[in-house]
Order: C-alpha cells, then structure tokens, then sequence
C-alpha cells in the first residue's frame, strides 16, 4: 500500500479517537504534536489502527516508532 | 549529609573548586573526580552499603552489554530477565521482605495454622528504591534498543551514583543523563547561577515551607484522637503542603547542585497542584517516577489488554497506581494511597477528558473561576487521600478520616490559633504565588528574565525568610524510600 493512503488512513484514525483535525500529516510529525496524542489515548489509537489495517503490533514494534514516517514504515512491513 | 546542613556546605564547596580548577582538564577527569566524591557522599550518609551500590553498578554495566551483544532473541532475553530478578530482587528483599513475610504468616493464620514468627531486622540501604530503578529502566532501554549500551564502567558509573540525585531522585535515564558526561562540561556562569536560585527555592520550601507545616501536621497527626474533625480536616492541609514542600525541595535542591557541575537532570516536579485534573496533576508530581512507571509499567500493561478498550485502560491505570503506592514502601498505606489515585481516574478514562490545558491560565495573570473551582477540589481530594501517605496503618487512616467527617468538623479549631498559624499561612502564600508566577517556567525560581534590582531583591526576600523562619532538619521524608 501506498504510503499517502496508509497516512490518509492513519489520519481518520486520529480523527475518530481524538476528535479534531489540529494536525497535518507528515513524516515527522510526532505524538507530541498533537493535542490529546498522551500515553493514555495512544492505546487506543494503536488499536484502532490494528483493526483498520487487520495487522497485530507487537510491544518492540511500538517502541520503535519515534514519528509518523516510522509508523507507516511498520505498517507497510505487516500488510 | 543532607543538603540543608552545615556538612553540605563544607563538603560542596572544596569539591566544586576542585571540579572545575585542578579536574577539568578532560571528562575522564571529570567523571573520575565525580565518582570518588559520589561513592564518598554516599558512604558518608550509609557506608554499609557502599559495596551493594558498588555491586549493583558492575553487575548492571555487565548485564547491559550481554544482551546488547547477545546474538539471538532467547540470550537477550535471559540477561534481561537475570537483570530484572537482581534488581527487583534487591528492592524485594531490602524492602518488601518483612511485609511478604508477615502476609505469608496471617494467611497461614487464617487457615488455622497458627505459629510464632518474628521478622528480621532488614535495614533499607539508602536510595535503593531510586538507583535500582535507573539500573532497571536501563536495562529495559538496551533490550529494547531504545540505547546502546554504555561500554564505559566510569560513565556508567557516575549514571548510577552521581551524589546529588543517588539518596532520592530524580530517577534519571540513561539516554538523557551519559550524553552529558560524554564529553569535558565547561563551566557556564549562566548554568551555575541558575543552580543557585534552584538551590536557594528548595532550601525555602523545604527548610520554611514544610519545616513549619511539619510542626503542625506532626502535632495534629500524633494526636489525632483528641482533636476535632475540623483541626483535623487542617491537619490533612499542612501534611499536603508540606509532603509537596518536601520532595519539591529537595529535588530543586537536587538539580540545582547538579546544574553547579554542568549536568542538568529531569525536572521533578511542575507545579503540580495548579492542576485542574487528576491525570494532569499526576504529569507534574514526581515526574520521573510516574514517567518511569508510565514507560515500563502502563506501556506495556495497556498493550497487553487493549483489545479491552476502557476497560483495559482502567485495568492497567489502576495497577500502575498501586505500584507507584507501593514503591514508597512495604505498607498497605501505601497500597491504599496508589490505588485510591487510579480509581480517580476512571471518571476521566469515560467522559474522554483525559487531556486537558497543562498549564491553568497560560499568558495569563489569574485563572478564571470556573479554574480555580476545579484546583480546589482537586487539591482537597489530594490532601484527604494525603492522610494514608502520611499515617502508619489503613486503620488509623479510616479512623482520621471518619473523624474528620463527623460532626466535630464544624467545631472550632481553637487548637491551631495563634500567631505562628497565620504567620505561617502568610509564609505559605508567598510559596504559592511565587509558583503561580513561575508556573510556565522552566523551574519554580526561574526568574532570570527580571531586571537585576527585582532579581536581587527577590534572592535578599527570600534569603530572609530563611533566615528568619527556617527550621533545621536533619532528613528529608523521601530518604525512607
């Protein structure tokens, strides 16, 4: 999958859980970023994604992703 | 050798001379020096336990390399595992022993079996709690290659028992704390002025604002029985204040000398009670301890169960909490404490207002009331669940809260009148201003942005509060843990 869809995808997401649209995607964006990306909404957001791309996560793979770019590299390595 | 002592100062000052006159030529100087000073700080304050501390420091510098260097998963894994049984084991026998042992015997009495036992006279080495977490969250780092791991043992060395933080905080990481020893540090006349105004704000708020709050809260608490809900209800405030004085102080204290070395370590704490939730109140208190347990506790947890939405989020806030409760010590107060905070959360996990405004009121003189409505309670359901912090077993605990809610509350508490309370609630009141003004700063005392004659009359003011109402104390209430 192309990574501006995976991004695209990856962005209603965000939407859907944080319940804004205060962001714009780029590969270095980081959750720091963005209003309401913390340690408790990152689960559900990391689920979330799980489901919406039918892959599973590992606990090695969340700690490697430092920013966006990151993120749609493991994404692109499950599908 | 507590920082507010004369054996500090007498200690301090030949050791930052030396420092930065005849140990500057390289950082292996630098660190070589750093070290010998630490191991003798800490042999000063619990020479007993110099050889664990030296122990627990080789085994982890080894540790680190062998699952950095290990060539498969399983290998990693085994030294990662012998990593977490030697430290947590550590802590586990130090601390926890007696309490696990004393468990084993009533449940053992429960079913009948009734035997005699005595516990063992464990003594607790002095910052344990707080180096074996470094030591531990180091490991976990390297296993995950979140870090390389150190191959330096001086570096490594001076990570773990750097004097100003090894009796209690703040937790350091590994990846924030070696960088800055890797190379020589030049001496910043900017850097140690600031370590000055950190170091002059956490003598105040320990040796003026808990030491007088202490005297209150001590006779209110030791006597609890015989006063009024009322004096009792004010009792909870100071112990608030001063805990909050206490542990901020020292830490100010903490990374104020270690800023005179050219070091920076984590900020503990972050005016904590101008908070207008739970889940942003628990962002800025013992910061490197929640963020500790946030990374290698919650994580991990909320990963493993997060096919149970809130549920699972409830379930692994609730965990972390009782866990931060019970690393301040083997007491069910403890437990109580931590898991009374996590339950706080559930609210905030279902109505989704989990992230709020870090900072109340921010470009802003005075919050608004609907903010100052939500701080107050926030800080009173603080200083209240505060009771099992401070108070030896659940019991007692109960009973100091079903005796502030009686009808004694509405008593007078004509204990507590006199002068020295409200000279001491003006005192608290400078306290609290001055950390509202600074709350967006990089540190309570951050004043480096005012003019040099507001700036020196606000170092004389400060100075004179200490001198004029500052109590010595010979410990701080963190070095139990």
């Amino acid at each position: 999958m192309e990574a501006e869809v995976i991004k695209n995808r990856i962005s209603d997401v965000l939407i859907s859980i944080l319940e804004h649209k205060n962001f714009e995607m780029h590969d270095e964006l980081t959750a720091r970023d963005v209003d309401g990306w913390d340690s408790l909404s990152h689960m559900m957001i990391i689920t979330k994604i799980e489901e919406e791309f039918s892959i599973r996560f590992k606990l090695r793979d969340l700690n490697k992703l430092k920013n966006m770019g990151s993120l749609v590299s493991v994404i692109q390595s499950k599908i | 050798m507590v920082f507010n002592s004369v054996d500090f100062i007498v200690f301090i000052i030949p050791v930052f001379l030396l420092y930065w006159l005849v140990f500057s030529k390289s950082s292996v100087y630098q660190n070589l020096f750093l070290l010998i000073v630490s191991l003798f700080f800490y042999a000063w304050a619990d020479w007993k336990f110099l050889a664990l501390l030296v122990a627990s420091t080789i085994i982890n510098f080894y540790l680190g390399l062998k699952i950095h260097k290990s060539p498969d998963d399983r290998k990693r894994s085994i030294f990662l595992y012998m990593g977490v049984i030697f430290n947590v084991g550590l802590l586990l026998y130090f601390k926890y022993f007696n309490f696990f042992y004393e468990g084993f015997y009533e449940i053992l009495n429960v079913f009948g079996v009734s035997s005699n036992y005595s516990t063992l006279s464990i003594l607790l080495p002095l910052g344990i709690s707080f180096f074996t977490f470094q030591t531990l969250g180091y490991l976990i780092d390297v296993f995950n290659e979140e870090i390389e791991p150190n191959s330096n043992l001086l570096e490594f060395s001076v990570f773990v028992t750097f004097f100003p933080k090894i009796l209690s905080g703040p937790i350091e990481r590994a990846a924030s704390f070696i960088p800055q020893i890797q190379d020589k540090r030049k001496l910043s006349y900017d850097v140690c002025v600031d370590g000055f105004r950190q170091i002059l704000w956490g003598l105040f708020a320990k040796v003026v604002i808990a030491e007088n709050c202490a005297e209150f809260a001590n006779l209110i608490f030791d006597n609890y029985e015989n006063n009024p809900g009322s004096v009792l209800l004010i009792g909870t405030f100071f112990y608030a204040i001063q805990l909050y004085a206490d542990f901020s102080g020292y830490s100010n204290m903490a990374i104020g000398v270690s800023k005179l070395f050219g070091i920076q370590l984590m900020r503990n704490f972050s005016t904590p009670f101008f908070s207008t939730n739970i889940s942003d109140f628990w962002r800025k208190w013992h910061i490197s301890l929640t963020t500790w347990m946030m990374d290698y506790v919650f994580t991990p947890l909320s990963f493993i169960l997060r096919r149970h939405q809130k549920k699972g989020l409830i379930i692994s806030i609730i965990v972390t909490f009782i866990l931060v409760g019970f690393w301040h010590g083997a007491n069910w107060t403890f437990v109580v404490y931590g898991l009374l905070h996590g339950i706080y959360f559930v609210p905030l996990v279902y109505s989704g207002r989990m992230n709020t405004e870090q900072i109340v009121a921010k470009g802003k003189w005075f919050p608004s009331i609907k903010e100052i409505f939500k701080m107050l309670m926030l800080f009173v359901l603080i200083m209240l669940t505060d009771v099992f912090f401070r108070v030896d077993s659940v019991e007692t605990g109960i009973d100091y809260m079903n005796r502030i809610f009686s009808t004694s509350i509405i008593d007078a508490p004509s204990a507590i009148y006199g002068n020295t309370t409200i000279i001491t609630i003006m005192l608290i009141g400078i306290f609290i201003a001055v950390e509202w003004i600074n709350r967006e700063k990089k540190h309570d005392f951050d004043i480096s942005n005012y003019n040099i004659y507001l700036r020196w009359a606000s170092y004389i003011f400060i100075f004179v509060l200490i001198l004029f109402f500052g109590r010595s104390s010979e410990t701080f209430i963190y070095f139990q843990f």
